[in-house]
């Protein structure tokens, strides 16, 4: 178990360096799929199962090809230097996340967490169904938050396709300007 | 001999402790702060964002399957906080695009058409 954790943590944390300092885009999208598959491998050792897949599912497969989507919409070939995708403050940005960082670590771990022991997760997948549906006892006010959820996701749709609709006339390959 | 092994074994084979989850979690999120504050292009801020996300969201699920008193419900908020995160990502890729269109540019120090 700590051997799979230091690995996970190893290619998390790499991951996620390599998705803030690569110089080439689409790098970064591919970076951040394996720091989202390094997040699956924790769940899985934390016993939530269904869960992992469905991290694999929305983070690894459906984020990572809608951010590439975005990059071959938006981005001109990679760039040469760093001074080009990075602004001014960063060593700054590295003091103020440096200093976030320990602070949380440091407030996490001083913190004396009373009775901490592996094991108390839903690991049935009709356990975790049961508390998300709000079934379970205790776990009531789920049934307001998935129904407040599915809302939410359906006005997203709405919302993304009106934002990026694009009018008559208007954008790039109309042919009227450039 | 065996006993030294038997000890190699059980080193490797123990349970990591709950700071370990929230170590890890605290640095992934600070990398994402870290990236969010330097990186000039509004799609690798975009993925920053959900590495904190996802961050938080380790958290949440290694309170649950550590804490006796948490029930569990760490993994069911978190499968809300992907649901929402994902109609972030959804809204926020179409507002980039809807920028791109009209700017030219997703560089986010040169969009600064609000600034008061």
């Amino acid at each position: 178990m700590i051997v799979a954790f230091f690995f996970l943590t190893g290619m998390t944390l790499v991951s996620a360096l390599g998705v803030v300092i690569s110089r080439n885009v689409v790098h970064s999208a591919l970076f951040m799929s394996g720091s989202f598959l390094g997040i699956a491998g924790f769940y899985v050792m934390l016993n939530a199962p269904a869960l992992a897949a469905f991290q694999v599912l929305i983070y690894v497969g459906a984020v990572t090809v809608l951010m590439l989507f975005g990059i071959m919409f938006t981005q001109r070939p990679q760039a040469r230097r760093y001074r080009t995708i990075i602004n001014r403050q960063f060593w700054a940005g590295l003091l103020v996340a440096t200093g976030v960082g320990l602070f949380l670590a440091y407030v996490l771990s001083a913190e004396d967490w009373v009775g901490a022991e592996a094991g108390n997760g839903p690991r049935q997948v009709a356990a975790l169904g049961r508390d998300l549906l709000g079934v379970s006892s205790g776990a009531e006010i789920f049934t307001l938050l998935f129904e407040v959820a599915s809302v939410l996701l359906l006005v997203a749709i709405v919302g993304a396709i009106v934002i990026s609709h694009r009018k008559a006339g208007e954008g790039l390959d109309t042919g009227v300007e450039e | 001999m065996p006993l030294q092994v038997q000890q190699l074994i059980d080193a490797l084979t123990a349970t990591p402790p709950l700071e370990g989850y929230l170590v890890v979690g605290a640095l992934m999120f600070a990398i994402g702060v870290w990236g969010v504050l330097i990186r000039r292009n509004a799609v690798v801020v975009f993925m920053c964002v959900e590495l904190m996300i996802n961050a938080v969201n380790l958290t949440l699920v290694a309170f649950a399957d550590y804490l006796p008193n948490a029930g569990g419900l760490g993994v069911s908020y978190a499968v809300l906080v992907i649901a929402i995160a994902a109609a972030e990502v959804a809204v926020g890729l179409a507002i980039v695009l809807a920028v791109f269109r009209t700017r030219r540019t997703v560089n986010v120090d040169e969009i600064t058409s609000m600034r008061g």
